[in-house]
């Protein structure tokens, strides 16, 4: 086991130096600079800014530095803002996404196996057909579909709830509710259905008809045998469901206004701010690649029909 | 989602006439009430959509000034613009009675343009124009609006995908047939290609190459395209590689049929229905994926629109008026949800593992 987890984790290496030499040369092969907008700059000064952030090195020199700085977990400084670093502007905006992201899949998860659960025990009940169309619903609309009816309807027209805004603001945890809520939805509903299905395939096997057989009451096998099968699927589905909020949240916070990382992203796409795009593509791979890593080990503790050698 | 009949299925009877896999999965396919239902919806929406040059919509395009952010409403447009503009002036009368003396020049220049606007309601032709989806800031057509956005959030989903089994399918056969260090090295980068957060790196690909005010449709479809074959090149190659020893592989290639020839007449045909089930379960996530990257002003860009950059203008005035963010969203949504029911159904319909269960 413990061979496995270095293994695997060694593995990690490449593909981080593959993410990290993509992006470099992807951002610097694009036409156009981070300098070239707006209104024309001066030769001159145009030259001392390529020199001041080292861009009128040959490109392996600037690649070699760049690696370098990664590895000290220095991403320099932002060419748009200029005033502050790489790091400042991604440790501003970063935590916010992360207690959003956080808040949602706890909620996509608790829900999404709850009414999972319930649908399988009520299986072709009413209860399983309306839970299920909530979740067909949530898997199709996109959340920038959500999110703006959830504004309509549960800010403009009822006044619950803050249209936008985030924790820090005067409306407080309120802020938080419809945006959690929207970037939860379609994994809750993916979540529901998955565990869901495989625990209607769990119901039928051996193992649990050999439980009931045995006489044990039925709230025993429920939590006791069919969870513990049932559930794996939801575990190996994680990876993916993070990646995917990690990508809503960006919609999301551009929808609701939220200070985190996903508008910062765009709004460096837009800029062209190379040093803040690959410091942010850095960090969402370095998550998501961890994440991947974390389920997989999880998965292998948690299933015993799997061995690593 | 298959229906209990037990009349039909019958695993031990002897007299089933041998049924080929389309018929079979054809048979479970029309039992299954709300996938035919979303086919004939989608199959309309096509329709419409290939159609819209030649039906009798209005151009998208054309602005009346007139008609701005008129409702939804069967009455001709004429009528609807003096009925809001007699509210307004309604409104505006009762607030100066009530002393609010500011407002006395707005009154009297909306007085103004109703007086101008009943007098000339009967010359100008566009006023008997009918906006049964409303009409936007510009006073354009809604329903031709989000129709034309249809078409290309469609086209965007159709072609997308078809790139993506097409790169798929071929890297994942041969990789899976050939094997060894072939199979091992795209593997790899497959496995790679993973761990990358794909919709950002589009976003970049976006963001760094599309120029400004120019059409950049070719961009997003080399972005999504590029990143969105490696789900289906996995399971093509599992395929491949679970029949690659069988017999009749053997025996094609014992009279001494080239690599090629295995690979696209004997293996790809047995492993056409995960392709299937693939290409319709993805469309819509590609519809998604390009909605999403409009919504977020990375995609198509003005005078085109997609569904994406039609829900994002909506929602900027969405207070005021709801229409215009509503038609598309849920011209959108069901859309996406009958192409759900579709592939799933399809899935159900062609699993080897349901054959002749139900």
């Amino acid at each position: 086991m413990s061979k496995y987890i270095i293994r695997r984790l060694l593995s990690l290496i490449p593909t981080m130096f593959v993410i990290v030499t993509l992006s470099f040369f992807l951002v610097r092969f694009a036409p156009g600079g981070p300098f070239s907008s707006e209104k024309k700059v001066p030769e001159q000064v145009l030259q001392n800014l390529m020199k001041k952030y080292h861009m009128d090195e040959p490109l392996g020199t600037q690649y070699v530095r760049y690696l370098g700085d990664v590895l000290r977990g220095d991403f320099g400084p932002s060419f748009r803002y200029r005033d502050s670093t790489v790091n400042e502007l991604i440790a501003q905006s970063f935590p916010n996404s992360i207690f959003l992201g956080s808040v949602s899949l706890c909620i996509a998860l608790l829900l999404g196996i709850l009414v999972g659960i319930l649908s399988a025990l009520k299986q072709n009940h009413w209860q399983d057909y309306a839970a299920m169309s909530i979740a067909v619903v949530g898997i199709s609309v996109p959340l920038f579909v959500i999110g703006p009816v959830f504004q309509l309807v549960f800010g403009l027209k009822l006044h619950w709830l803050p249209i936008s805004g985030w924790i820090t603001s005067r409306d407080g945890l309120k802020t938080l509710i419809m945006p959690a809520l929207t970037l939860a939805f379609p994994y809750f509903a993916y979540i529901a259905r998955l565990s869901r299905a495989s625990i209607v395939e769990v119901l039928r096997s051996d193992y649990v008809r050999t439980a009931r057989a045995k006489g044990l009451a039925e709230r025993v096998v429920i939590g006791k045998h069919v969870l513990k099968g049932g559930l794996l699927p939801v575990v190996s589905y994680l990876g993916p469901a993070f990646s995917g909020i990690i990508t809503g949240s960006l919609v999301v916070e551009s929808v609701f206004a939220i200070p985190g990382i996903g508008r910062v992203f765009v709004q460096s796409a837009i800029n062209r701010d190379y040093t803040l795009i690959m410091g942010e593509v850095i960090i969402y791979s370095l998550i998501l690649v961890t994440m991947n890593f974390v389920v997989d080990i999880v998965y292998g503790f948690l299933d015993p029909r799997i061995s690593y050698k | 989602m298959a229906k209990k009949n037990d009349k039909a299925v019958n695993e031990f009877n002897q007299q089933m006439k041998p049924v080929s896999l389309w018929a079979d999965a054809w048979k479970r396919l029309r039992k299954n009430k709300m996938a035919l239902i979303s086919l004939w919806v989608v199959g309309f929406y096509a329709l419409i959509a290939i159609a819209a040059p030649i039906l009798p919509f209005y151009d998208y395009r054309t602005q009346s000034m007139n008609h701005i952010n008129l409702p939804p409403s069967l009455k001709p447009a004429g009528r609807l613009a003096i009925d809001q503009l007699e509210e307004q002036v309604k409104l505006l009368r009762s607030r100066v009675a009530d002393g609010v003396d500011s407002l006395k020049p707005n009154l009297e220049r909306a007085e103004a343009d109703l007086a101008a606007m009943k007098a000339n309601v009967g010359n100008d032709p566009t006023d008997k124009k009918v906006y049964i989806l409303g009409t936007d800031y510009l006073g354009r057509d809604m329903l031709a609006k989000t129709i034309y956005g249809a078409r290309i959030s469609m086209m965007v989903g159709l072609i997308g995908t078809l790139t993506a089994v097409l790169v798929g399918v071929i890297i994942g056969a041969f990789s899976g047939y050939v094997g060894g260090w072939l199979d091992n090295l795209l593997m790899r980068f497959v496995d790679i290609m993973y761990g990358l957060p794909y919709m950002l790196i589009v976003i970049i690909l976006m963001a760094m190459f599309r120029k400004e005010g120019q059409s950049s449709i070719f961009i997003l479809f080399i972005g999504i395209a590029l990143v969105s074959w490696l789900t289906i090149a996995r399971v093509v190659r599992g395929q491949i590689i679970s029949l690659k020893n069988s017999e009749f592989v053997e025996a094609a290639r014992s009279m001494g049929a080239s690599t090629g020839r295995i690979i696209f007449r004997h293996l790809l045909p047995n492993a056409l229905g995960v392709i299937i089930i693939f290409t319709s379960l993805s469309l819509p996530s590609f519809i998604m994926n390009e909605s999403f990257l409009s919504f977020l002003g990375m995609g198509v860009s003005a005078p085109l629109s997609s569904w994406g950059s039609l829900v994002s203008e909506g929602a900027n005035t969405m207070e005021l008026y709801p229409w215009q963010l509503l038609a598309p969203a849920i011209e959108m949504t069901i859309f996406l949800f009958c192409m759900n029911f579709v592939g799933d159904g399809l899935r159900d319909a062609l699993d080897p593992q349901s054959k002749n269960r139900t």
